[in-house]
């Protein structure tokens, strides 16, 4: 079978699961988990037999044109080249361990059917995203993305939280989509193509990137990934979004919606100037600092998840910044920060979903108790999440020989080569992501039980340990380039830059220091709390920790100049539209016919001789025009 | 010669045509409308279509005026006392006079028709043949149609004048 | 003989003009379809003028009076059709008078 055709039914498979089970499967939740589960699997099986497979990591297109107004084509196709087979095994590799998890997590869950169809609708969206040839089918799967997205955050319908936070992901998303599509015009109008291997062709070494209008397209295609991947200032959607199910939370907002931004970024990299990117690497480093400062300040165990994402996800957008900027002033390999960032992503992708899913174990076990101060002693009683978990633990903070050490290694090692100020707020944000992960797992899962429902919590069923021991292992070995099949390890042994000799140990060591140091200081600080079941920064310096609950009050501000700023000038121009919309043009022009056709109308009276008068009339200019006087 | 036939003609037609819609008693008008149906045919004659006048004759004066006296007598329609159309009826026929007076006027003037005399045509004894020929051959389809056409008209006058059938109301009889 | 074509065809417009207002003036139902019938025989007039002034000596245009031919078929059906309908609107209201019949106006 033609690579095409397996594309094809790789990208439908899921389109397909989720038609039938939003046909039979409502009620029935058992059998819309097997369709789920049975898409995912096919997916991801044809997904490897691709990869093993025996492909050269040449690019796989095939294109059908769908629309054609003049100069604009809008073809649909697909564009596997080696990074969009990186990011498709880890969206089906990840997806399909959720969707096994999802099957034990959900089996108190009455909308089961609806689940697991707003599963297979995101993993069809995300795949199409993975495969697009051309920005305008990039869009359309990014719009169907944000839409899975708020339907899985808003599943639990009667919470009001959770259809706040859904509405609220929606808009922010919409937001920075709306930068997207004008950069996607500007891009169009500019460059004349938006298909992703004639711009590349076009545009590599070019000097039209030496102009501002291409820095200024470069950074409105940036707004969509604000958006989608939760930067500065579009950040806020991502800890509310925690509302959703915990499969959820990982598989959308931990392992591959939000790095669906970071892709887009990959697959348009060559359309950025050295100033976009600098403006792009600061916006991320500010987003990890942030973000790993505002972990402190919450006790909600997915939400501290949620920052740390939002902080890697920070890790990810600058390493992809530098890691360009290195490659232009170095005049090779344009693809280092794509390869840099993307080979981060999937590890991060391995213990990010690994930690949600441990978490969602553990929420699971203990009856939705999410707050991080009322758990404890969960090592003894549920064993293998908590040993997952320390894996996942190890990895984020980037201790050898773990997945997350090669990885973070790469993005410090460009840090230090291009910037130095990045460089020491990324190494600061590595000890701080050490320190809450530690913070996490210690309270959590150390010490003695906290609450009642903690203390009956016993480990979750075989589907639901099972992909954590999967995740776990990938995280182990996912820093080494043998794991990966041929195509992926060329690309990603050309494009990630590894520090070489003495740079080699240096890092090793600073690396080192940073993770176990992080989880050293954890250990002191929080294990021995003045007040049982408190935290300790909370309450030995309660002014820090205010002013990082505050989070900047992003929230706050944007919420006034919604209500008083936006919403007066919506009633400005809602009464524009009124006045002049409504009354003059749309009931005017009705009035006016309507006159007319009283006048028109009046010609009927009744009476015969009248109508005889008339066809005379008609008669006398039927003649006229016979003459040709007209 | 026949100038002063078709002006005698030509005036018989006119002068009974004109009192038709002006006089007051109906059965008067049908029978004015007659004598400008003779004038007609006689108009005909001088244009030597002989067949076309006798068949004026018989079908119009003959049929149609026959019918029309049936259905004055039947309907019993009364002596108009005056004629009084309405003033917008007046203003309208002024109007109409108008564009009538200037139609007829461009084609005195055109010139369209020279005064040319007429041209002797050969065998005019065989005008019913020639009449025959035609409509067996070049109009065979409109002599079938209008044959079709009488069969329908028929139908529908017998349908038409079928009488209403009773209907009993529940209050009382009304005019 | 100069009588030419024109003069038939100004008798054939008057009788017209005539029929017409008779239409227009008479508010007897009967009366205007008699009008009717007179605008009628004027184009008759016309078209056997016609045809009689555009013969040549080869060709005898016999074409208008076939239409006149049909014309009077024509007419005598419609007359009989005519006549039908206005003696159902005269049981239906007792009048024969045009203005009375005015219920589908607007």
């Amino acid at each position: 079978m033609a690579p095409q055709q397996t594309l094809l039914i790789i990208l439908l498979a899921p389109l397909v699961s989720a038609t039938l089970i939003a046909l039979f499967g409502r009620k029935n939740g058992l059998l819309s988990a097997s369709i789920s589960v049975l898409s995912a699997g096919i997916q991801m099986v044809l997904t490897l037999s691709i990869l093993f497979g025996n492909w050269s990591g040449d690019a796989i297109t095939c294109s059908y044109e769908w629309l054609k107004l003049g100069a604009l084509d809008v073809n649909l196709g697909f564009y596997l080249t080696p990074l969009a087979g990186l990011l498709l095994f880890v969206v089906t590799f990840v997806g399909f361990c959720i969707h096994v998890f999802s099957i034990g997590y959900s089996d108190d869950d009455e909308a089961r059917g609806r689940f697991f169809g707003g599963l297979s609708i995101f993993m069809f969206s995300m795949t199409g995203i993975v495969l697009s040839a051309n920005l305008f089918m990039i869009f359309i799967f990014w719009e169907l993305v944000g839409f899975s997205s708020y339907m899985l955050i808003g599943h639990y319908l009667f919470k009001q939280s959770a259809a706040n936070a859904a509405k609220k992901a929606f808009i922010v998303n919409r937001v920075g989509d709306f930068g997207f599509l004008v950069g996607i015009i500007w891009c169009f109008w500019h460059y004349g193509t938006t298909d992703l291997a004639t711009l590349q062709s076009i545009l590599v070494g070019s000097p039209m990137l030496a102009t501002g209008t291409a820095t200024a397209i470069a950074l409105c295609l940036f707004c969509g990934v604000l958006g989608k991947s939760a930067q500065m200032p579009l950040h806020v959607w991502l800890p509310d979004a925690m509302e959703g199910p915990t499969p959820v939370s990982a598989l959308i907002h931990a392992a591959t919606m939000v790095a669906a931004g970071v892709y887009l970024l990959g697959r348009i990299w060559f359309v950025y100037t050295p100033d976009a990117l600098n403006v792009v690497a600061f916006i991320g480093t500010i987003t990890a600092c942030y973000a790993a400062f505002c972990a402190f300040g919450v006790k909600d165990i997915k939400k501290i998840l949620a920052y740390s994402t939002l902080s890697q996800l920070g890790y990810l957008v600058a390493a992809f910044a530098l890691g360009t900027l290195y490659a232009t002033q170095h005049g090779d390999h344009g693809l280092t920060g794509v390869g840099t960032a993307h080979f981060h992503l999937t590890t991060h992708a391995f213990f990010k979903a690994l930690m949600f899913l441990g978490a969602g174990s553990v929420i699971h076990a203990c009856h939705h108790e999410q707050d991080l101060f009322k758990m404890g002693g969960l090592l003894k009683r549920m064993p293998i999440t908590s040993i997952t978990f320390l894996v996942g633990v190890i990895a984020i903070s980037g201790i050898p020989p773990f997945a997350g050490f090669y990885s973070k290694d790469a993005i410090l090692y460009l840090a230090q080569q291009e910037n130095s100020v990045i460089f020491y707020a990324l190494t600061a944000t590595a000890f701080l992501t050490a320190l809450y992960m530690g913070r996490l797992f210690f309270v959590a899962f150390l010490g003695k039980a906290r609450s009642e429902h903690v203390e009956h919590a016993k480990e979750s069923s075989f589907v639901m340990w099972l992909p954590l021991v999967v995740l776990a292992v990938c995280s182990v070995l996912g820093g080494f380039e043998g794991f990966y099949p041929e195509a992926l390890k060329h690309f990603l042994e050309a494009n990630v830059l590894h520090p070489e000799g003495e740079a080699h140990h240096q890092m090793l060591i600073m690396s080192l220091c940073l993770g176990l140091g992080g989880l050293l200081v954890a250990f002191l600080i929080y294990m021995k709390p003045a007040k049982r079941g408190s935290d300790t920064l909370e309450t030995k310096v309660p002014v820090v920790f205010n002013v990082l609950k505050g989070r900047l009050y992003f929230d706050e501000i944007y919420n006034y100049y919604v209500a008083k700023i936006q919403q007066r000038f919506a009633y400005v121009v809602s009464f524009l539209e009124q006045t002049f919309i409504q009354r003059l043009f749309v009931r005017g022009s009705g009035a006016l016919t309507s006159v007319i056709g009283t006048m028109v109308r009046s010609v009927n009276n009744g009476n015969v001789q009248a109508y005889v008068f008339w066809f005379l009339i008609g008669l006398v200019l039927f003649w006229v025009f016979a003459i040709g006087g007209f | 010669m026949f100038d002063i036939l078709f002006y005698i003609f030509a005036a018989l037609t006119v002068l009974t045509a004109i009192l038709i819609p002006i006089c007051r008693n109906p059965v008067n008008g049908a029978m004015f409308m007659i004598a400008s149906f003779v004038g007609t045919a006689c108009l005909f004659v001088l244009l030597e279509a002989y067949f076309l006048a006798i068949l004026q004759i018989m079908v119009y004066a003959g049929a149609i005026i026959v019918l029309f006296l049936f259905i004055i007598m039947l309907l019993n329609v009364d002596k108009v006392k005056h004629l009084r159309p309405s003033i917008v009826a007046q203003v309208a026929a002024l109007f109409a006079l108008l564009i009538l007076s200037l139609g007829v006027g461009s084609l005195f003037l055109s010139g369209a028709a020279n005064p040319m005399p007429e041209i002797s045509v050969d065998s005019t004894a065989s005008m019913a043949r020639n009449f025959g020929y035609l409509l067996f051959t070049k109009y065979m389809l409109p002599f079938q149609v209008s044959g079709f056409l009488l069969l329908v008209s028929m139908i529908g006058v017998i349908l038409l004048s079928k009488k209403l059938p009773v209907t009993t109301t529940k209050v009382g009889e009304d005019a | 003989m100069n009588v030419g074509l024109e003069s038939y065809l100004i008798v054939s417009g008057i009788l017209f003009s005539v029929g017409f207002f008779g239409v227009i003036l008479r508010k007897n139902a009967l009366v205007m379809l008699m009008c009717l019938e007179l605008m009628l025989n004027a184009s008759n007039l016309a078209l056997v003028a016609f045809s009689r002034y555009n013969a040549t000596p080869e060709n005898n245009m016999m074409d208008g009076n076939t239409f006149v031919f049909f014309i009077i078929t024509v007419a005598a059906a419609e007359v009989a059709v005519g006549l039908a309908i206005i003696v159902q609107l005269f049981r239906h209201s007792r009048t024969s008078m045009v203005d009375e019949f005015n219920t589908l106006k607007d």
